[in-house]
Protein backbone atom coordinates (compact mmCIF):
# COMPACT_ATOMS: atom_id res chain seq x y z
CA UNK A 1 0.00 0.00 0.00
CA UNK A 2 2.80 2.41 0.94
CA UNK A 3 4.24 1.91 -2.52
CA UNK A 4 1.35 2.41 -4.28
CA UNK A 5 1.34 5.73 -2.45
CA UNK A 6 4.21 7.07 -3.44
CA UNK A 7 3.45 5.98 -6.94
CA UNK A 8 0.54 7.86 -6.81
CA UNK A 9 2.07 10.81 -6.11
CA UNK A 10 4.87 11.17 -8.86
CA UNK A 11 1.83 11.01 -11.07
CA UNK A 12 -0.43 13.04 -9.56
CA UNK A 13 2.35 15.44 -9.06
CA UNK A 14 3.42 15.18 -12.63
CA UNK A 15 -0.47 15.65 -13.57
CA UNK A 16 -0.94 18.86 -11.02
CA UNK A 17 2.29 20.28 -11.99
CA UNK A 18 1.29 20.87 -15.67
CA UNK A 19 -0.16 24.30 -17.05
CA UNK A 20 -3.62 25.30 -16.70
CA UNK A 21 -4.20 24.74 -20.06
CA UNK A 22 -2.68 21.22 -20.36
CA UNK A 23 -4.97 20.62 -17.60
CA UNK A 24 -8.15 21.86 -19.13
CA UNK A 25 -7.45 19.73 -22.30
CA UNK A 26 -6.50 16.60 -19.83
CA UNK A 27 -10.36 17.22 -17.79
CA UNK A 28 -11.54 17.38 -21.50
CA UNK A 29 -10.31 14.49 -23.02
CA UNK A 30 -11.34 12.25 -19.29
CA UNK A 31 -14.88 13.19 -19.72
CA UNK A 32 -14.93 12.46 -23.99
CA UNK A 33 -13.43 9.02 -22.96
CA UNK A 34 -15.35 8.25 -19.97
CA UNK A 35 -18.92 9.16 -22.29
CA UNK A 36 -17.66 7.64 -25.23
CA UNK A 37 -16.57 4.35 -23.13
CA UNK A 38 -20.12 4.72 -21.37
CA UNK A 39 -21.96 5.00 -24.85
CA UNK A 40 -19.88 1.98 -26.26
CA UNK A 41 -20.91 -0.20 -23.62
CA UNK A 42 -24.75 1.13 -23.96
CA UNK A 43 -24.38 0.06 -27.82
CA UNK A 44 -23.27 -2.87 -26.92
CA UNK A 45 -25.67 -4.30 -24.93
CA UNK A 46 -28.80 -2.43 -27.28
CA UNK A 47 -27.34 -3.90 -30.47
CA UNK A 48 -26.56 -7.28 -28.84
CA UNK A 49 -30.51 -7.14 -27.59
CA UNK A 50 -31.36 -6.17 -31.03
CA UNK A 51 -29.66 -8.29 -33.13
CA UNK A 52 -30.67 -11.54 -30.70
CA UNK A 53 -34.19 -10.44 -30.50
CA UNK A 54 -34.23 -9.97 -34.48
CA UNK A 55 -32.95 -13.41 -35.12
CA UNK A 56 -35.95 -14.89 -32.50
CA UNK A 57 -38.34 -12.66 -34.58
CA UNK A 58 -37.95 -13.67 -37.73
CA UNK A 59 -37.05 -17.41 -36.98
CA UNK A 60 -40.76 -17.71 -35.54
CA UNK A 61 -41.97 -15.42 -38.86
CA UNK A 62 -40.90 -17.41 -41.17
CA UNK A 63 -41.48 -20.83 -39.72
CA UNK A 64 -45.32 -19.92 -40.88
CA UNK A 65 -47.17 -19.01 -37.67
CA UNK A 66 -50.44 -17.07 -37.66
CA UNK A 67 -49.80 -13.50 -38.16
CA UNK A 68 -52.35 -12.35 -35.84
CA UNK A 69 -51.06 -14.69 -33.19
CA UNK A 70 -47.60 -12.73 -33.85
CA UNK A 71 -49.87 -9.00 -33.90
CA UNK A 72 -51.64 -10.27 -30.77
CA UNK A 73 -47.83 -11.19 -28.81
CA UNK A 74 -46.00 -8.67 -30.12
CA UNK A 75 -49.18 -5.56 -29.49
CA UNK A 76 -49.27 -6.84 -25.95
CA UNK A 77 -45.39 -7.43 -24.71
CA UNK A 78 -44.58 -4.00 -26.79
CA UNK A 79 -41.81 -3.04 -23.81
CA UNK A 80 -39.82 -6.37 -24.55
CA UNK A 81 -40.34 -6.31 -28.59
CA UNK A 82 -37.56 -5.58 -30.52
CA UNK A 83 -37.65 -3.25 -33.63
CA UNK A 84 -38.40 -6.09 -36.11
CA UNK A 85 -41.41 -7.34 -34.03
CA UNK A 86 -42.04 -3.14 -33.46
CA UNK A 87 -42.09 -2.80 -37.37
CA UNK A 88 -44.14 -5.91 -38.17
CA UNK A 89 -46.59 -4.63 -35.06
CA UNK A 90 -47.25 -0.89 -37.05
CA UNK A 91 -47.69 -2.75 -40.41
CA UNK A 92 -50.29 -5.14 -39.32
CA UNK A 93 -51.91 -2.14 -37.25
CA UNK A 94 -52.48 -0.35 -40.54
CA UNK A 95 -53.07 -3.30 -42.54
CA UNK A 96 -56.01 -4.41 -39.88
CA UNK A 97 -57.60 -1.01 -40.23
CA UNK A 98 -58.78 -1.29 -43.66
CA UNK A 99 -62.00 -3.02 -44.12
CA UNK A 100 -61.89 -5.42 -47.12
CA UNK A 101 -63.84 -3.66 -49.91
CA UNK A 102 -60.94 -0.87 -50.59
CA UNK A 103 -58.65 -0.92 -53.50
CA UNK A 104 -55.64 -3.09 -52.88
CA UNK A 105 -52.83 0.28 -53.68
CA UNK A 106 -53.67 2.44 -51.14
CA UNK A 107 -54.09 -0.65 -48.35
CA UNK A 108 -50.80 -1.31 -49.05
CA UNK A 109 -49.06 2.17 -49.33
CA UNK A 110 -50.48 3.20 -46.22
CA UNK A 111 -49.05 -0.21 -44.35
CA UNK A 112 -45.20 0.34 -46.10
CA UNK A 113 -45.88 3.85 -45.34
CA UNK A 114 -46.68 3.07 -41.53
CA UNK A 115 -43.87 0.40 -41.26
CA UNK A 116 -41.19 2.54 -43.22
CA UNK A 117 -42.17 5.51 -40.45
CA UNK A 118 -41.36 2.76 -37.39
CA UNK A 119 -37.84 1.48 -39.41
CA UNK A 120 -36.88 4.76 -39.29
CA UNK A 121 -37.39 5.58 -36.01
CA UNK A 122 -36.08 2.56 -34.78
CA UNK A 123 -33.11 2.89 -37.39
CA UNK A 124 -32.71 6.61 -35.69
CA UNK A 125 -32.54 4.89 -31.99
CA UNK A 126 -29.76 2.49 -32.91
CA UNK A 127 -27.82 5.31 -35.01
CA UNK A 128 -28.20 7.33 -31.75
CA UNK A 129 -24.53 8.40 -30.38
CA UNK A 130 -22.71 6.83 -32.78
CA UNK A 131 -21.71 10.19 -33.92
CA UNK A 132 -20.22 11.12 -30.42
CA UNK A 133 -18.29 8.11 -31.03
CA UNK A 134 -17.23 9.23 -34.08
CA UNK A 135 -16.28 12.85 -33.13
CA UNK A 136 -14.84 11.67 -30.17
CA UNK A 137 -12.40 9.23 -32.62
CA UNK A 138 -11.82 11.65 -34.92
CA UNK A 139 -11.22 14.65 -32.39
CA UNK A 140 -9.77 13.67 -29.06
CA UNK A 141 -6.06 13.08 -30.54
CA UNK A 142 -6.02 16.59 -31.70
CA UNK A 143 -7.11 17.66 -28.87
CA UNK A 144 -4.63 15.65 -26.52
CA UNK A 145 -1.89 17.16 -29.17
CA UNK A 146 -2.94 20.70 -28.36
CA UNK A 147 -2.21 19.89 -25.00
CA UNK A 148 1.02 18.48 -25.60
CA UNK A 149 2.16 21.26 -28.57
CA UNK A 150 1.29 23.60 -25.50
CA UNK A 151 3.31 21.79 -22.64
CA UNK A 152 6.16 21.22 -24.52
CA UNK A 153 5.98 24.97 -25.56
CA UNK A 154 6.14 25.61 -21.95
CA UNK A 155 8.62 23.04 -20.82
CA UNK A 156 11.50 24.75 -23.95
CA UNK A 157 10.45 28.28 -22.75
CA UNK A 158 11.21 27.83 -18.98
CA UNK A 159 14.40 25.82 -20.29
CA UNK A 160 15.33 29.27 -22.17
CA UNK A 161 15.17 30.70 -18.75
CA UNK A 162 17.58 28.38 -16.83
CA UNK A 163 21.02 28.88 -18.93
CA UNK A 164 22.38 25.45 -19.11
CA UNK A 165 20.23 22.75 -20.72
CA UNK A 166 20.37 19.77 -19.45
CA UNK A 167 17.55 16.12 -20.15
CA UNK A 168 16.09 17.05 -16.04
CA UNK A 169 15.09 20.60 -17.22
CA UNK A 170 12.86 19.64 -20.15
CA UNK A 171 12.15 15.81 -19.22
CA UNK A 172 9.12 16.85 -16.61
CA UNK A 173 7.35 19.08 -18.71
CA UNK A 174 7.43 16.91 -21.81
CA UNK A 175 6.67 14.09 -20.00
CA UNK A 176 3.67 15.81 -18.15
CA UNK A 177 2.45 16.82 -21.83
CA UNK A 178 2.59 13.60 -23.53
CA UNK A 179 0.38 12.52 -20.83
CA UNK A 180 -2.22 14.91 -22.81
CA UNK A 181 -1.44 12.70 -25.63
CA UNK A 182 -1.63 9.54 -24.20
CA UNK A 183 -5.38 10.37 -23.40
CA UNK A 184 -6.27 11.20 -26.02
CA UNK A 185 -5.39 8.16 -27.77
CA UNK A 186 -6.58 6.52 -25.23
CA UNK A 187 -10.50 8.12 -25.67
CA UNK A 188 -9.83 7.94 -29.62
CA UNK A 189 -8.94 4.25 -30.20
CA UNK A 190 -11.70 2.48 -28.53
CA UNK A 191 -14.18 5.04 -29.92
CA UNK A 192 -12.99 4.30 -33.82
CA UNK A 193 -12.89 0.76 -33.54
CA UNK A 194 -16.68 0.74 -31.19
CA UNK A 195 -17.77 3.10 -33.83
CA UNK A 196 -17.06 0.92 -37.21
CA UNK A 197 -18.46 -2.06 -35.43
CA UNK A 198 -21.27 -0.67 -34.76
CA UNK A 199 -22.03 1.31 -37.63
CA UNK A 200 -21.34 -1.71 -39.50
CA UNK A 201 -23.88 -3.88 -36.77
CA UNK A 202 -26.32 -1.16 -37.80
CA UNK A 203 -26.12 -1.11 -41.53
CA UNK A 204 -26.59 -4.72 -41.17
CA UNK A 205 -29.52 -4.89 -39.47
CA UNK A 206 -31.01 -1.84 -41.35
CA UNK A 207 -30.86 -4.00 -44.62
CA UNK A 208 -32.64 -7.05 -42.79
CA UNK A 209 -35.39 -4.63 -41.22
CA UNK A 210 -35.82 -3.23 -45.15
CA UNK A 211 -35.78 -6.64 -46.17
CA UNK A 212 -38.43 -7.56 -44.13
CA UNK A 213 -40.40 -4.52 -44.79
CA UNK A 214 -40.92 -5.71 -48.61
CA UNK A 215 -41.03 -9.65 -47.64
CA UNK A 216 -44.05 -8.79 -44.98
CA UNK A 217 -45.87 -6.36 -47.76
CA UNK A 218 -45.65 -8.93 -50.08
CA UNK A 219 -47.31 -11.31 -47.62
CA UNK A 220 -49.85 -8.90 -46.33
CA UNK A 221 -50.65 -8.45 -50.15
CA UNK A 222 -51.37 -11.82 -51.15
CA UNK A 223 -53.69 -11.84 -48.26
CA UNK A 224 -55.76 -8.71 -49.94
CA UNK A 225 -55.48 -11.00 -52.92
CA UNK A 226 -57.74 -13.79 -51.00
CA UNK A 227 -60.47 -11.57 -50.14
CA UNK A 228 -62.81 -14.87 -48.52
CA UNK A 229 -59.77 -14.96 -45.89
CA UNK A 230 -59.26 -11.38 -45.49
CA UNK A 231 -63.83 -11.89 -44.45
CA UNK A 232 -63.25 -14.58 -41.71
CA UNK A 233 -60.17 -12.81 -40.73
CA UNK A 234 -62.04 -9.19 -39.95
CA UNK B 1 -43.59 4.33 -28.90
CA UNK B 2 -40.08 5.49 -29.55
CA UNK B 3 -39.51 6.46 -25.90
CA UNK B 4 -40.49 3.13 -24.85
CA UNK B 5 -37.44 1.49 -25.96
CA UNK B 6 -35.92 4.01 -24.48
CA UNK B 7 -37.08 3.10 -21.20
CA UNK B 8 -35.98 -0.60 -21.70
CA UNK B 9 -32.48 0.09 -21.61
CA UNK B 10 -32.59 1.46 -18.50
CA UNK B 11 -30.55 -0.88 -16.80
CA UNK B 12 -28.25 -1.39 -19.78
CA UNK B 13 -27.03 2.21 -19.15
CA UNK B 14 -26.28 1.69 -15.15
CA UNK B 15 -23.95 -1.73 -16.24
CA UNK B 16 -22.60 0.44 -19.04
CA UNK B 17 -21.41 3.15 -16.68
CA UNK B 18 -20.34 1.15 -14.23
CA UNK B 19 -17.84 -0.74 -17.02
CA UNK B 20 -16.51 2.39 -18.56
CA UNK B 21 -15.59 3.61 -14.91
CA UNK B 22 -13.91 -0.04 -14.52
CA UNK B 23 -12.23 0.52 -17.71
CA UNK B 24 -11.02 4.26 -16.77
CA UNK B 25 -9.61 2.79 -13.08
CA UNK B 26 -7.60 -0.09 -15.53
CA UNK B 27 -6.41 2.51 -17.88
CA UNK B 28 -5.16 4.91 -14.35
CA UNK B 29 -3.30 2.17 -12.95
CA UNK B 30 -1.70 1.46 -16.05
CA UNK B 31 -0.27 5.22 -15.70
CA UNK B 32 0.56 4.79 -12.39
CA UNK B 33 2.31 1.46 -12.67
CA UNK B 34 4.04 2.58 -15.56
CA UNK B 35 5.29 5.32 -14.03
CA UNK B 36 6.48 4.08 -11.00
CA UNK B 37 9.12 0.89 -13.38
CA UNK B 38 10.90 4.33 -14.09
CA UNK B 39 11.22 5.69 -10.65
CA UNK B 40 12.80 2.40 -9.62
CA UNK B 41 15.21 1.47 -11.84
CA UNK B 42 17.45 4.44 -11.55
CA UNK B 43 18.24 3.09 -7.81
CA UNK B 44 19.04 -0.60 -8.79
CA UNK B 45 21.41 1.11 -11.27
CA UNK B 46 23.15 3.38 -8.22
CA UNK B 47 23.69 -0.13 -6.19
CA UNK B 48 24.98 -1.98 -8.88
CA UNK B 49 27.48 0.67 -9.10
CA UNK B 50 28.78 0.93 -5.29
CA UNK B 51 28.85 -2.92 -5.36
CA UNK B 52 31.84 -2.76 -7.90
CA UNK B 53 34.05 -0.55 -5.51
CA UNK B 54 36.68 -2.03 -4.85
CA UNK B 55 37.97 -0.03 -1.35
CA UNK B 56 34.84 0.61 -0.01
CA UNK B 57 34.25 -3.26 1.78
CA UNK B 58 37.20 -2.44 3.45
CA UNK B 59 35.43 -1.04 6.32
CA UNK B 60 32.08 -2.92 6.21
CA UNK B 61 34.13 -5.97 5.70
CA UNK B 62 36.32 -5.52 8.83
CA UNK B 63 33.28 -5.59 11.49
CA UNK B 64 32.00 -8.88 9.41
CA UNK B 65 35.90 -10.35 10.25
CA UNK B 66 35.45 -9.00 14.10
CA UNK B 67 31.81 -10.65 14.49
CA UNK B 68 32.40 -13.89 13.12
CA UNK B 69 36.53 -14.10 15.02
CA UNK B 70 34.69 -13.23 18.60
CA UNK B 71 33.06 -16.43 18.67
CA UNK B 72 35.71 -18.21 18.93
CA UNK B 73 37.49 -16.84 22.15
CA UNK B 74 34.31 -17.66 23.70
CA UNK B 75 34.77 -20.80 23.11
CA UNK B 76 37.25 -21.52 25.45
CA UNK B 77 34.01 -20.52 28.30
CA UNK B 78 31.79 -22.82 27.25
CA UNK B 79 35.02 -26.09 27.07
CA UNK B 80 35.19 -25.49 30.64
CA UNK B 81 32.17 -26.15 31.24
CA UNK B 82 32.50 -29.73 29.57
CA UNK B 83 35.34 -30.56 31.50
CA UNK B 84 33.73 -29.41 34.95
CA UNK B 85 31.13 -32.49 33.86
CA UNK B 86 33.67 -35.20 33.26
CA UNK B 87 35.06 -34.14 36.80
CA UNK B 88 32.08 -35.40 38.87
CA UNK B 89 31.74 -38.58 37.02
CA UNK B 90 34.55 -40.20 39.10
CA UNK B 91 32.48 -39.51 42.40
CA UNK B 92 29.11 -41.23 40.53
CA UNK B 93 31.17 -44.07 39.16
CA UNK B 94 28.17 -45.76 37.87
CA UNK B 95 26.82 -45.72 34.41
CA UNK B 96 26.49 -42.25 33.70
CA UNK B 97 29.57 -41.43 32.33
CA UNK B 98 29.52 -43.50 29.07
CA UNK B 99 26.10 -41.97 28.42
CA UNK B 100 27.34 -38.69 29.25
CA UNK B 101 31.00 -38.66 27.21
CA UNK B 102 30.17 -39.83 23.85
CA UNK B 103 27.83 -36.60 24.02
CA UNK B 104 30.83 -34.63 24.43
CA UNK B 105 32.78 -36.17 22.35
CA UNK B 106 30.13 -35.73 19.08
CA UNK B 107 29.59 -31.83 20.34
CA UNK B 108 33.40 -31.54 19.85
CA UNK B 109 33.28 -32.44 16.64
CA UNK B 110 30.01 -30.96 15.97
CA UNK B 111 32.22 -28.01 17.12
CA UNK B 112 35.10 -28.37 15.23
CA UNK B 113 34.28 -28.25 11.54
CA UNK B 114 32.36 -24.64 11.97
CA UNK B 115 35.06 -22.57 13.01
CA UNK B 116 37.32 -23.93 9.98
CA UNK B 117 34.48 -23.04 7.68
CA UNK B 118 34.33 -19.51 9.15
CA UNK B 119 37.94 -18.91 8.66
CA UNK B 120 37.30 -20.45 4.92
CA UNK B 121 34.51 -18.05 4.32
CA UNK B 122 36.52 -14.90 5.78
CA UNK B 123 39.45 -15.62 3.48
CA UNK B 124 38.35 -13.96 0.54
CA UNK B 125 36.97 -11.62 2.04
CA UNK B 126 40.04 -10.44 3.80
CA UNK B 127 42.31 -10.95 0.79
CA UNK B 128 40.22 -7.37 -0.40
CA UNK B 129 42.50 -5.87 2.63
CA UNK B 130 41.89 -4.59 6.06
CA UNK B 131 43.93 -2.56 8.38
CA UNK B 132 42.54 -4.30 11.37
CA UNK B 133 43.37 -7.85 10.49
CA UNK B 134 47.16 -8.47 11.85
CA UNK B 135 45.69 -7.43 15.20
CA UNK B 136 43.38 -9.78 14.74
CA UNK B 137 45.25 -13.02 13.44
CA UNK B 138 47.24 -13.10 16.95
CA UNK B 139 43.83 -13.13 18.81
CA UNK B 140 42.39 -16.10 16.31
CA UNK B 141 45.62 -18.36 16.00
CA UNK B 142 45.98 -18.73 20.11
CA UNK B 143 42.34 -19.57 19.73
CA UNK B 144 42.22 -22.22 17.28
CA UNK B 145 45.50 -23.58 19.28
CA UNK B 146 42.80 -23.82 22.09
CA UNK B 147 40.54 -25.77 20.26
CA UNK B 148 42.61 -27.94 19.23
CA UNK B 149 44.31 -28.51 22.69
CA UNK B 150 41.33 -28.48 24.21
CA UNK B 151 40.14 -32.09 22.60
CA UNK B 152 42.91 -33.41 23.69
CA UNK B 153 42.43 -33.02 27.65
CA UNK B 154 39.36 -34.38 27.03
CA UNK B 155 40.21 -37.22 25.53
CA UNK B 156 42.78 -38.33 28.29
CA UNK B 157 39.82 -38.06 30.47
CA UNK B 158 37.91 -40.07 28.69
CA UNK B 159 40.03 -43.49 28.02
CA UNK B 160 38.86 -44.36 31.44
CA UNK B 161 35.89 -46.22 30.56
CA UNK B 162 35.78 -47.41 27.12
CA UNK B 163 37.99 -48.16 24.28
CA UNK B 164 35.92 -47.14 21.69
CA UNK B 165 36.30 -43.60 21.92
CA UNK B 166 40.28 -44.16 21.60
CA UNK B 167 39.96 -44.72 17.51
CA UNK B 168 37.60 -41.88 17.28
CA UNK B 169 40.05 -39.88 19.74
CA UNK B 170 43.27 -40.71 17.14
CA UNK B 171 41.50 -39.75 14.02
CA UNK B 172 40.39 -36.70 15.23
CA UNK B 173 43.86 -35.96 16.91
CA UNK B 174 45.33 -36.36 13.14
CA UNK B 175 42.71 -34.15 11.85
CA UNK B 176 43.46 -31.47 14.30
CA UNK B 177 47.00 -31.68 12.99
CA UNK B 178 46.32 -31.11 9.23
CA UNK B 179 44.25 -27.96 10.63
CA UNK B 180 46.65 -26.42 12.28
CA UNK B 181 48.85 -26.98 8.99
CA UNK B 182 46.11 -25.40 7.26
CA UNK B 183 45.59 -22.96 9.08
CA UNK B 184 49.12 -21.61 9.52
CA UNK B 185 49.35 -21.55 5.63
CA UNK B 186 46.17 -19.69 4.90
CA UNK B 187 47.74 -17.15 7.91
CA UNK B 188 50.95 -16.36 5.49
CA UNK B 189 48.89 -16.27 2.48
CA UNK B 190 46.38 -13.82 4.22
CA UNK B 191 49.86 -11.49 5.31
CA UNK B 192 51.10 -11.48 2.16
CA UNK B 193 47.81 -10.55 0.42
CA UNK B 194 47.51 -8.03 3.08
CA UNK B 195 50.59 -6.40 2.35
CA UNK B 196 50.47 -6.53 -0.94
CA UNK B 197 46.69 -4.90 -1.03
CA UNK B 198 47.93 -2.19 1.98
CA UNK B 199 50.49 -1.08 -0.50
CA UNK B 200 48.61 -0.72 -3.57
CA UNK B 201 45.84 1.15 -1.31
CA UNK B 202 48.17 3.65 0.12
CA UNK B 203 49.12 4.54 -3.19
CA UNK B 204 45.61 4.42 -4.59
CA UNK B 205 44.89 7.09 -1.87
CA UNK B 206 47.52 9.28 -2.89
CA UNK B 207 46.48 9.13 -6.39
CA UNK B 208 42.93 10.00 -5.63
CA UNK B 209 43.71 12.76 -3.09
CA UNK B 210 45.85 14.06 -6.29
CA UNK B 211 43.53 13.91 -8.40
CA UNK B 212 40.49 15.54 -7.02
CA UNK B 213 43.25 18.58 -5.87
CA UNK B 214 43.66 18.61 -9.58
CA UNK B 215 39.75 18.81 -10.44
CA UNK B 216 39.30 21.17 -7.66
CA UNK B 217 42.04 23.17 -9.20
CA UNK B 218 40.55 23.18 -12.38
CA UNK B 219 37.07 23.93 -11.43
CA UNK B 220 38.50 27.12 -9.67
CA UNK B 221 40.65 28.26 -12.71
CA UNK B 222 37.17 28.23 -14.78
CA UNK B 223 35.01 30.16 -12.17
CA UNK B 224 34.24 34.22 -13.02
CA UNK B 225 34.06 35.29 -9.65
CA UNK B 226 31.10 36.90 -8.96
CA UNK B 227 32.11 40.94 -7.55
CA UNK B 228 32.04 41.90 -3.82
CA UNK B 229 30.38 39.00 -2.03
CA UNK B 230 31.06 39.37 1.81
CA UNK B 231 32.31 36.72 3.79
CA UNK B 232 33.48 33.51 2.62
CA UNK B 233 30.43 31.67 1.12
CA UNK B 234 30.48 28.23 0.04
CA UNK B 235 28.89 26.34 -2.00
CA UNK B 236 28.68 22.22 -2.19
CA UNK B 237 27.90 20.39 -5.74
CA UNK B 238 27.23 16.84 -6.10
CA UNK B 239 29.25 15.97 -9.65
CA UNK B 240 28.29 12.80 -11.46
CA UNK B 241 30.99 12.15 -13.94
CA UNK B 242 31.38 9.89 -16.62
CA UNK B 243 35.02 7.21 -17.73
CA UNK B 244 36.72 10.39 -19.55
CA UNK B 245 36.29 12.83 -16.91
CA UNK B 246 32.93 14.38 -19.21
CA UNK B 247 30.04 15.99 -16.24
CA UNK B 248 27.15 13.76 -16.30
CA UNK B 249 25.26 15.62 -13.76
CA UNK B 250 25.70 18.81 -11.23
CA UNK B 251 23.48 18.95 -8.59
CA UNK B 252 23.75 21.48 -5.92
CA UNK B 253 24.00 20.09 -2.50
CA UNK B 254 23.87 23.17 -0.14
CA UNK B 255 23.59 26.68 -1.99
CA UNK B 256 25.66 29.94 -0.44
CA UNK B 257 22.47 31.63 -0.34
CA UNK B 258 24.18 34.02 -3.67
CA UNK B 259 22.86 32.44 -6.53
CA UNK B 260 25.57 34.40 -8.55
CA UNK B 261 28.03 32.46 -7.16
CA UNK B 262 26.40 29.36 -7.36
CA UNK B 263 25.75 29.70 -11.01
CA UNK B 264 29.22 30.86 -11.59
CA UNK B 265 30.53 27.77 -10.00
CA UNK B 266 27.97 25.53 -11.15
CA UNK B 267 28.57 26.89 -14.97
CA UNK B 268 32.81 26.55 -14.10
CA UNK B 269 32.21 22.59 -13.57
CA UNK B 270 30.53 22.11 -17.24
CA UNK B 271 33.64 24.48 -18.13
CA UNK B 272 36.12 22.48 -16.75
CA UNK B 273 35.26 19.33 -18.52
CA UNK B 274 36.78 16.65 -19.32
CA UNK B 275 38.03 16.50 -15.69
CA UNK B 276 41.10 14.96 -14.96
CA UNK B 277 41.02 11.31 -14.02
CA UNK B 278 43.71 9.31 -12.57
CA UNK B 279 44.79 6.70 -15.67
CA UNK B 280 43.67 3.32 -13.84
CA UNK B 281 40.08 2.82 -14.49
CA UNK B 282 39.72 0.78 -11.34
CA UNK B 283 39.92 3.82 -9.27
CA UNK B 284 37.09 5.80 -11.60
CA UNK B 285 34.16 4.08 -8.79
CA UNK B 286 36.15 7.04 -6.47
CA UNK B 287 34.96 9.80 -8.89
CA UNK B 288 31.64 8.89 -9.89
CA UNK B 289 30.04 10.55 -7.19
CA UNK B 290 32.25 13.48 -6.40
CA UNK B 291 31.33 15.88 -3.81
CA UNK B 292 32.98 19.62 -4.16
CA UNK B 293 32.95 22.10 -2.25
CA UNK B 294 33.69 25.65 -3.44
CA UNK B 295 35.05 28.94 -1.30
CA UNK B 296 34.33 31.76 -2.01
CA UNK B 297 38.06 33.62 -1.27
CA UNK B 298 40.69 30.55 -0.64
Amino acid sequence: MSKTITQDLSFLHLISGASLPVQLVMLLLLLASFISWWFIFRKLFTLRQEIKQTDEFESVFWRGSDLNALYQRAASARHAAGSMERIFEAGFREFTKYQSGIDIGPIMDSTRGAMRAVYQREMDRLESHLSFLATVGSVSPYVGLFGTVWGIMNAFRELSNVGQATIAHVAPGIAEALIATAMGLFAAIPAVIAYNRYASDTAQLATRYESFIEEVSNVLQRRVAKPRDMANFS
Amino acid sequence: MVRLPGNKNEPGKLRAALFALLVHAAFLALLVFGLNWKNEAPEAMSVDLWADLPQRPIKPVSPVAQVTSQPEPAKPQSRPQQKTQPQPQPVIKATPPPVRKPEIALKDKTEKPQPKEEVKKLEPVKKEVSKEEPAKKPVEKPASKEEVKKPELVKKEAPKTESIKKVEQKTEKKDDARQQAEAQKQDQQREQQMAAAKAAQARALGEIEKYKAMIQAKIRSRIIMPPDLPGNPAVEFMVTLLPGGDVLTVTLRKSSSYTAFDEAVERAIYLAKPLPLPPDPGLFNEFRNLNITVYYRE
